[in-house]
């Protein structure tokens, strides 16, 4: 096990070093002035702007520029915001909570209901359940989720004023951020202050609830549509007829025999949804005014504060390979025929 | 009294409309003890039969039958919930490739250990016991390692001896071992044979032995079913079949004994193939290869009809000199 | 051969014989697949409106009736059969917006498609070629373009090559590359140890004869399902670019574009957010409906599981 996680290592620094490659080039390809795009300034005189050059370091050949990149990044610095001064680091470090408090719900949310609803289509094959699940999750599939944010927004918001409109909590919520995570907080506010905090931990739940269903829409059909495919194909495999052969109940031979091994594929397809989700967090943030780490780099974008782009961007790749990777460490737990093979 | 007894069994696939009869007014019976082997080109049926009567084809074909007996109890009526109190236990079955019958993610000593939690409520130091004894029984070298190996790591042949373990693991009554040997070197299919024999005598199990091999069916079975597209062509005690086949499909068979090898399953004696769904001739379903078909073949489709020595389904079995 | 005796008709093998043609097949599979269909009339009605939409729209995309802002769709209360759906907040018609917005779409589907998948393949089928050295750098690079999140990853190339229809499809390209290198290399790779692959080579058959003549072709089913998937999902980035203002810049018809502003009226206009949002779903859902009929039409394999 330990030399395969060894081997799931190294395949993990060259796609990082890649990335910071890219990142790293990124910068320089843009059009314009290297120091205006590096610091924002704006500067006329020739003997400011080689003075701006040789500080940055930009008057170095480019490999040494991108050995002093990967310095940079290896003492923690990420540089910082041209617009907030903040460092780009603890920009981050405030922001993610609020996107992982989201992508936890969501991931939540689209594995309880994608494997239930996958494998009782599975089971119920060619039924009007099957039918009605599979037409959904491809319905699902193909939602522009930006516009489904907004479609939810102006019905359950709008018109009915079920769920707020925007943010994580009501402003008129005084809440000490503890852990960062919004209904973990608003949860131990009202234990300790009932009287203040009254309803803040609904609030946020409902500040929660259409976003979640927003970023979920397609992890979830696509969580379906894979389970009940994968389920598919188990459940003509030799082994469950065997299972069945035992005098094993349905159930033991449908949630051990079969889901087991119809959940390896499953488990890949979960963690490659992390990705689609970093994507999808920039729209649904940007719907909800969700204060994460999405809204930030589309706020970025916009603002042409580079430095974020940047190292923003490395940020949430190396968070969606480290997720690939425990992925992968998961698969090869479920999987023994992958976890000894050389 | 026998301790299996099918009657005018019938599978059907596919659509009410537009059906696949893969099993059609089969009749068999199987003593305590016994070795009954069942013979017959790939696609006869011989698989659906007996998964027919583990109630393993749940879901796909449609099952009639006169009567479905095992050791006294009515497979027909009997609940699924008592279906698998027997199924496992007192029936059990092995598969023909080992390799993909077992569950990849589990070790060898689950998959044993499984069973024998179910059926006979064993745990602990017993169960484990128990497990590590059945892998010794069935000659598995260092047992008490091999348990804890997943299936990957194990030969076809050591696949095979695990799944023969989960399949005696309740001293069944009747074992049914769908062609064990085919997906196996010729070197262990030997082996396996033999281990299946001895196990069947000390264990007095019934044993049938579904297999394209006759030259193992004469040396271990003491009866014989040939089937042909689904039906029985022809049933006996081995040794009067194989002097006196008394059907030409049974003939056709014995002739191609020697060059019966590994992996050929269509008969160079008759040409043609199994009918299929949508050539299923009306008459005989053997008349379209037989080489001594007669109009009345054509027109009209025999029942299975006994004789002293046994029973056969044609017009002019080959005991019968003069019909001919 | 102890052949016992020729036997009369052996009917059965005949049947056997007469198989229908690939196309047929193929046409019979995919007929047979009602939501595939379904998909197949919805996307050519797009496609017809796509192509005559100078004709066949009322009103230019961009023509502005300032006494006619925010109208209902004609069968609402206060809508007018003048504009179908209504129009929007420059009083624009919208029925005549989304039907242009339909040859953006198309348009920036198509050609992402082609631009990914002519490199990719080229791509795909040189790593499967040079395993070694050439091809593990190629996989290499395609993981970490893999590694970022694909609408991630548009942005930022927009990002850093400005907004615009071009630079649009170009990022969205880029993105669905190494989807389509790893498709080509994977299915290569399985052709490669079959037979005939080895009997041409022997035959002293060219490495690009190799490659595209007689390999390729065989991979062909994976990629053909697989680029119609990417198809609607160009078509889906195409819109959520637009929608966050870095794809095809107003007052020009995109249907993300076109949502993007709509976003203020969604108190007082519902026809105004939901049409182009509806618009999109249907089109991409009608493709993936394709999809799903090509696959089980093309994958014997799956086909069975269908
Ligand atoms: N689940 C099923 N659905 C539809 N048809 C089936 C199914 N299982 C078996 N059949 C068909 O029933 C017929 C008999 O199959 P069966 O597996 O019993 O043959 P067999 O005699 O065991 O052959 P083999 O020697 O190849 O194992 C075949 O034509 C097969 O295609
Ligand atoms: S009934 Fe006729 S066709 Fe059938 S096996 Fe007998 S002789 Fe041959
Ligand atoms: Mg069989």
């Amino acid at each position: 096990m330990f030399a395969f996680i060894l081997r799931r290592l190294g395949l993990l620094l060259p796609t990082f070093f890649g990335i910071t490659l890219i990142t790293f080039g990124l910068i320089r390809l843009i059009p314009g002035d290297p120091v205006e795009v590096m610091v924002g300034e704006r500067t006329l005189d020739p003997q400011m702007h080689a003075d701006a050059m040789h500080r940055l370091g930009l008057d170095k050949p480019l490999y040494l520029q991108y050995v002093d990149y990967l310095g940079n990044l290896a003492s923690g610095n990420l540089g910082e915001s041209l617009v907030t001064k903040e460092s780009v680091w603890k920009e981050f470090a405030t922001l993610f909570p609020a996107t992982l408090e989201l992508a936890r719900m969501v991931m939540l949310f689209a594995a309880v209901f994608g494997l239930l609803a996958g494998v009782i289509a599975a089971i119920k094959r060619g039924s009007i359940f099957d039918h009605g699940v599979m037409g959904l999750a491809l319905t699902g599939f193909s939602m522009p989720i930006f516009w489904w944010g907004l479609i939810l927004i102006m019905f359950f918001s709008v018109k009915l004023g079920w769920t707020p409109v925007s943010g994580r909590l009501d402003l008129a919520f005084d809440i000490a951020p503890r852990t960062g995570f919004m209904l973990i907080d608003t949860w131990l506010a009202e234990a300790a202050d009932p009287e203040i905090n009254a309803g803040a931990f609904k609030d946020a739940l409902m500040h929660l609830i259409l976003p979640a269903i927003v970023l979920g829409t397609i992890p979830l059909a696509v969580i379906a549509r894979m389970t009940r495919s994968s389920m598919l194909e188990v459940l003509r495999e030799d082994y469950v007829r065997t299972a069945r052969a035992k005098g094993l109940s349905p159930a033991r031979v449908i949630f051990i025999h079969t889901l087991r091994n119809a959940l390896i594929p499953v488990l890949t397809v979960m963690g490659l949804q992390v990705g689609t989700l970093m994507g999808g967090a920039v729209l649904t943030e940007t719907i909800f005014s969700w204060p994460g780490i999405g809204k930030w780099l589309i706020d970025a974008i916009s603002r042409r504060d580079y430095p974020v782009v940047q190292n923003g961007i490395l940020m949430v790749a190396t968070l969606v390979i480290l997720v690939n990777f425990t992925v992968d460490i998961l698969y090869g737990i479920a999987n023994p025929r992958i976890r000894h093979a050389k | 009294m026998s301790l299996l007894q099918i009657k005018n069994l019938s599978v059907e696939f596919g659509s009410e409309k537009n059906p696949f009869r893969a099993v059609e007014g089969l009749d068999l019976t199987v003593d305590q003890g016994e070795i009954v082997g069942i013979v017959g080109e790939s696609g006869s049926g011989k698989s659906v039969t007996m998964m027919a009567m583990m109630g393993l084809l749940e879901g796909q074909g449609r099952i009639v039958a006169d009567k479905l007996e095992f050791d006294g109890k009515d497979l027909l009526t009997i609940s699924a919930r008592a279906r698998r109190k027997i199924v496992g236990k007192d029936i059990s079955m092995i598969f023909q490739d080992p390799m993909t019958a077992l569950n990849p993610s589990f070790t060898v000593g689950y998959q044993i250990m499984e069973v024998l939690k179910l059926h006979q409520g064993l745990h602990g130091a017993a169960l484990k016991q128990r497990a590590l004894e059945l892998m010794e029984m069935v000659e598995i070298p260092a047992a008490a390692s091999r348990l804890a190996a997943y299936p990957h790591q194990l030969s076809g042949g050591m696949s095979q001896r695990v799944a023969i373990a989960m399949a005696i693991a309740c001293n069944p009554k009747l074992l049914i071992a769908d062609e064990p040997t085919t997906a196996l070197d010729v070197t262990i299919q030997a082996q396996i044979m033999e281990l299946l024999v001895s196990l069947q005598q000390s264990q007095n199990m019934a044993l049938i032995l579904i297999t394209h091999d006759l030259a193992v069916v004469a040396e271990v079975a003491q009866r014989l079913a040939v089937m042909y597209a689904g039906q029985v062509a022809e049933m006996g005690k081995v040794p009067d079949i194989f002097r006196h086949p008394a059907h030409p499909y049974t003939e056709a068979l014995l002739k191609s004994i020697p060059e019966h090898s590994k992996g050929a399953h269509r008969l160079s004696t008759l040409p043609g193939i199994v009918p299929g769904q949508y050539d299923r001739p009306s008459g005989c379903l053997l008349s379209p290869r037989c080489p001594y078909v007669q109009q009345r073949c054509r027109d009209e489709r025999p029942e299975l009809t006994p004789y002293p020595q046994g029973a056969v389904r044609c017009h002019f079995p080959l005991y019968d000199k003069e019909s001919r | 051969m102890a052949n016992v005796q020729a036997s009369p008709a052996t009917s059965a093998a005949e049947v056997a014989l007469s198989y229908p043609s690939p196309l047929k097949e193929f046409w019979q599979g995919f007929s047979h697949n009602k939501g595939a269909v379904a998909g197949l009339i919805f996307m050519l009605a797009i496609a017809v409106s796509a192509l005559l939409a100078p004709w066949l729209a009322p009103y230019s995309p961009i023509e502005q009736y300032r006494d006619a802002i925010l109208t209902p769709p004609a069968w609402m209360e206060g809508g007018s059969s003048q504009f179908l759906f209504g129009t929007d907040e420059l009083g624009r018609d919208l029925l005549s917006r989304l039907i242009h917005g339909a040859r953006l779409s198309l348009l920036i589907g198509l050609t992402s498609v082609v631009m990914a998948l002519v490199p990719g393949v080229i791509l795909g089928l040189i790593a499967a070629f040079f395993p070694k050295v050439l091809g593990s750098l190629i996989m290499r690079l395609m993981d970490v373009m893999m590694a970022l999140p694909a609408l991630l990853l548009a942005v930022a190339i927009v990002a850093i090559l400005g907004p615009g229809l071009v630079n649009t499809m170009i990022a969205i390209a880029i993105v669905a590359l190494p989807a389509y290198v790893r498709l080509t290399r994977a299915s290569a790779m399985t052709e490669l140890n079959r037979d005939y692959v080895t009997a041409s080579r022997v035959a002293g058959a060219g490495l690009i004869r190799l490659m595209f003549v007689c390999v390729l072709p065989n991979c062909m089913a994976p990629l053909i399902v697989h680029a119609t998937m990417s198809f609607s999902s160009a078509i889906l980035e195409a819109a959520a670019l637009g929608f966050l203002g870095l794809g095809v810049q107003p007052p020009t018809p995109e249907w993300g574009t076109m949502l993007a502003s709509a976003r203020d009226y969604i108190e007082r206009a519902w026809w105004v957010v939901s049409l182009p949002g509806l618009t999109i779903l249907l089109s991409v859902l009608a493709i993936n409906l394709m999809g799903d009929g090509l696959r089980d039409a093309l994958d014997p394999k799956l086909k069975r599981a269908a």
